[in-house]
């Protein structure tokens, strides 16, 4: 196997495929990186098992085959090389000579028929879906998917396809994040999926601002196609919770404010939170919010910004960390957080298909 | 029969029991939760044995389960141990699926404490050093332009105290004068020192925020966000500046919804102690129409009048210029430059480089004495220079058929008082006097002649036979002065947009 490829083209490709490669695993062929060439270009994979990405590149092949090499320490060669172009040539014993102007490297790599077969798929269901849009859904739920691990239902964002709908949910139990957008579907292919954290992680990297991906589904298995890139997952098996439970119906208050604003002002007053109630109060009165955290044995904070709200004085805690998150990843303007009382959950919402769910935490008299 | 509490929870509690039980621990929780809570979370619940293996609670939906155990788990906890002693723990088991209950049953004993990451504020590095290129490029976000610097600020008698002032804010922003505010005629100066409170700042504190724009551009983005009917980008991009310098604020006048915004953008800037530096061609209150309330903001920190540059100043100035633009210009010939020329300092420049470029068209050294040859148009071309107050006092009482001595005096019929007004009104306007020089030459204090500029101002809108009168006398005035100087007055703007498009001026007050 002999090819000459850009830098940066590889390095770019290296990047991305290189972390789904996990630094401790017990099968060392886990921390390579297939490399294929033949007729089309270089094709390179990683995997974990569980999830897979592939990805193809432009180089200029002299001789097909293919081999492994460990994964970062090959991107970490490849970034540092002093010229653009780079000659990669491997013999039968899998190891690898890199020249690069100057440079020269040896690096001893692993036969590829240890390197395990990605699972095919059987019969999947396939559609295409704006790229844009699945990148933004996931952005507005992953932060919320539960860590747990003895929950491992939670562990991933639930992915629903049906009715005309793409609802996308995660919750950790304490919090909900939903997305629920219009898209059309052809009909029969209702179903719905849990897709593992990581996955999710490594599909908001490769996603871009534009362009259509491809979605393949099965029960246990979920492919995403997109530009030259390929990532195949396992799904999280088991039912994900009936979440429209916790939703709460009408609220009875609303209160508007910016999104920028508040989350700044809880930022800073979470800096005096104490770590065992970590909750900061926040009271709506009269078109103020006034956030306040007090811990006796640190110090008190209180930040009050404007706000659009009406209805009566409340006063409700929640912590910080559940409040920041989703105003982190909106880019609206303005959100509403829409009340019952001073112990239900609050809802935070937005102008566009997007609700947020939030357990109050008790607050201390 | 009512059992009694506490139950002892050593031994299994019997299950005819448990109902009421579950009455009673339900009656505290919907007390402590209010109504709605209890309602959306605890009404299907059930209990279905309670002692010294724990206390089961059957949940309707996984879901439930999940946010009740994460959410509710000490309420229930403390309110079982007023009915209970000895029990064991709380676990919450799903009603029908087997699977997912042991799921639960497992997650329940496993206390979570998951540590909740508070986000990092990272600590603002408060002097560091910047490398000019970042400065520039900074700098030049910020709306700044280049060449106007400290270090190529020539100051002179007449711009001290701005200059001390300006030095002050950029040293120490929100601190000493708050806000700042400069006023002068134009091309004197003002543009020069906010921007240089820009750079400076910026060169100290790399990582503040530093906005200069004109009023003009303020307006702009104003009516943007109005017409994108969201004004919160616009909110959001001025009331974060460290530092906010605003130009030409003499066009806030007239516009209500501008000085409405204007004045919660000032607030919250100087609520936060946020530098705010003005800049405007006329003291704040004789800004038309400006609200009172910011009138009384702008005067409430530091105003500061930049005077017309003496001689001494002005050939400092033009021997800066040379320098910085290597022209070959002896120190004789700007003395004569500055003699002749008075005007701002864009007229000074532009005689510079008008005497510059004859010597280098004609390959020799000009001879002072040629100098008055070759600035013909400049000279004397600067109105305000010409006439002074006793022509003003002059032609007025002329106009009205008045004694000039009257205009001095104490007499106040209508006819007096108005006639005194307007050689007020014009002094101001024509001259560079200041309100204590004007007041001091009528025998009154300064307030009067705010007062009667303001009045005449008002009163030549209103009506336009004032209008007309004040505009003869002025013209009047202007044209017996451009007879002693040279040409008339209309060819220094010329000369000035010529060299605007030139490129040797950017930025400046139009």
């Amino acid at each position: 196997m002999k090819f000459k490829i850009d830098k940066d083209v590889f390095q770019d490709a290296l990047n991305q495929v290189q972390h789904v490669v996990s630094t401790r695993t017990t099968l060392p062929i886990l921390s390579n990186v297939l490399l294929e060439a033949d007729e089309l270009g270089l094709k390179l994979s990683t995997t974990d098992l569980d999830v897979t990405i592939t990805r193809r590149i432009a180089a200029d092949i002299t001789k097909t085959g293919a081999t492994t090499m460990p994964a970062r320490r090959l991107a970490s060669i490849v970034r540092e090389l002093p010229t653009s172009e780079i000659d990669f040539e491997v013999n039968e014993d899998n190891a690898a000579t890199v020249r690069s102007g100057p440079s020269f490297f040896k690096i001893l790599g692993l036969p590829s028929s240890e390197f395990p077969v990605i699972g095919e798929f059987g019969e999947a269901k396939e559609f295409t879906i704006d790229q844009k849009l699945l990148k933004e859904a996931l952005r507005k739920t992953s932060y919320a998917i539960s860590t747990d691990e003895t929950r491992y239902v939670l562990n991933g964002v639930n992915c629903l396809i049906g009715e005309g709908m793409l609802t996308l949910v995660a919750t950790d139990g304490r919090r909900l994040a939903m997305v629920e957008q219009d898209l059309e579907f052809p009909a029969g292919n209702e179903i719905g999926v849990i897709i593992p954290t990581k996955a999710v992680n490594e599909l908001q990297r490769l996603l871009s601002g534009s362009g259509e991906l491809k979605v393949s589904l099965t029960d246990s298995q979920a492919g995403f196609e997109l530009n030259e890139s390929h990532l195949i997952t396992k799904l999280i098996e088991g039912n994900y919770p009936n979440f429209r439970q916790v939703i709460p119906g009408e609220a009875k208050y609303r209160v508007t404010v910016e999104r920028e604003v508040l989350h700044n002002a809880v930022k800073r007053v979470s800096l005096l939170v104490n770590e065992k109630t970590n909750s900061i109060k926040f009271c709506f009165d009269d078109h103020r919010l006034a956030i306040s955290a007090n811990s006796p044995e640190i110090g008190e904070a209180e930040e009050v910004i404007d706000v659009r709200y009406d209805g009566p004085k409340l006063v409700v805690a929640f912590n910080p960390e559940f409040v920041m998150a989703p105003l982190r990843n909106l880019d609206q303007d303005e959100v509403y957080i829409d009340l019952i009382d001073e112990s239900s959950p609050g809802v935070l919402k937005i102008d566009e298909p997007f609700l947020y769910v939030i357990m109050p935490m008790r607050v201390a008299n | 029969m009512q059992p009694h509490y506490p139950l002892d929870a050593t031994k299994p509690i019997d299950p005819s029991k448990l109902k009421p039980l579950w009455k009673q621990v339900s009656q505290d929780l919907r007390k402590d939760l209010g109504d709605p809570t209890f309602d959306l979370w605890f009404a299907d619940f059930r209990l279905t044995s309670a002692g010294p293996e724990g206390v089961i609670l059957l949940a309707p939906g996984s879901m439930y389960l999940i946010w009740v155990e994460e959410n509710f788990k000490e309420s229930l906890g403390y309110t079982f141990e007023k009915y209970l002693t000895g029990c064991g723990p709380i676990r919450c088991e799903l009603a029908t699926e087997e699977e997912l209950a042991k799921d639960a049953e497992k997650a329940s004993q496993k206390a979570r404490k998951k540590k909740n990451e508070v986000t990092e504020l990272r600590p603002r590095v408060l002097v560091e050093e910047i490398s000019e290129a970042k400065l520039l490029e900074r700098g030049r976000a910020a709306g700044l332009v280049e060449t106007f610097r400290f270090d190529n600020f020539v100051s002179g008698e007449n711009s001290e105290l701005a200059w001390a002032a300006a030095q002050a804010v950029a040293v120490q922003p929100g601190k000493t004068y708050q806000p700042l505010f400069f006023h002068s005629a134009c091309g004197l100066g003002k543009t020069h020192l906010l921007h240089g409170i820009g750079w400076e700042s910026l060169r100290l504190r790399p990582k503040s925020k530093i906005i200069f724009v004109t009023a003009e551009r303020f307006a702009n983005d104003y009516i943007d966000g109005i017409q994108k009917s969201s004004l919160s980008p616009f909110r959001k991009k001025y009331r974060q500046a460290d530092l906010l310098l605003i130009d030409d604020v003499q066009f806030l006048g007239r516009k209500e919804g501008l000085q409405r915004e204007f004045f919660h953008t000032f607030n919250s800037l100087s609520d936060l102690h946020k530098q705010i530096v003005l800049a405007s061609d006329c003291p704040a209150s004789e800004i038309n129409e400006l609200e009172d309330r910011l009138v009384s903001r702008f005067q409430w920190g530091l105003s500061v009048e930049i005077h017309r540059p003496g001689l001494e100043t002005r050939a400092a100035i033009l021997r800066r210029k040379r320098d910085d633009w290597n022209m070959t210009v002896s120190d004789e010939i700007i003395d004569s430059i500055v003699e002749r020329v008075r005007g701002n300092v864009r007229v000074l420049e532009g005689a510079l480089i008008r005497v510059a470029m004859v010597a280098t068209m004609n390959d020799e050294p000009i001879a002072p004495e040629a100098i008055d040859e070759v600035l013909a148009d400049i000279c004397g071309g600067d109105e305000s220079q010409q006439i002074g107050i006793k022509e003003i006092k002059q032609a007025v009482a002329e106009h009205y058929d008045l004694e000039v001595q009257i205009l001095n005096g104490k007499k106040r019929t209508a006819r007096v008082a108005e006639a005194r007004q307007v050689a007020m009104y014009l002094v101001r306007r024509l001259t560079d006097l200041s309100l204590v020089e004007i007041a001091s030459s009528f025998g009154k204090d300064h307030g009067t002649v705010i007062y009667a500029v303001k009045r005449i101002k008002a009163k030549c809108e209103a009506s336009a036979a004032l209008k007309s009168t004040v505009e003869l006398i002025k013209r009047r005035l202007v044209q017996s002065s451009s007879t002693v100087g040279s040409k008339r007055p209309q060819k220094v703007s010329q000369t000035r947009d010529g060299l605007k498009s030139s490129g040797v001026f950017e930025g400046g007050e139009g």
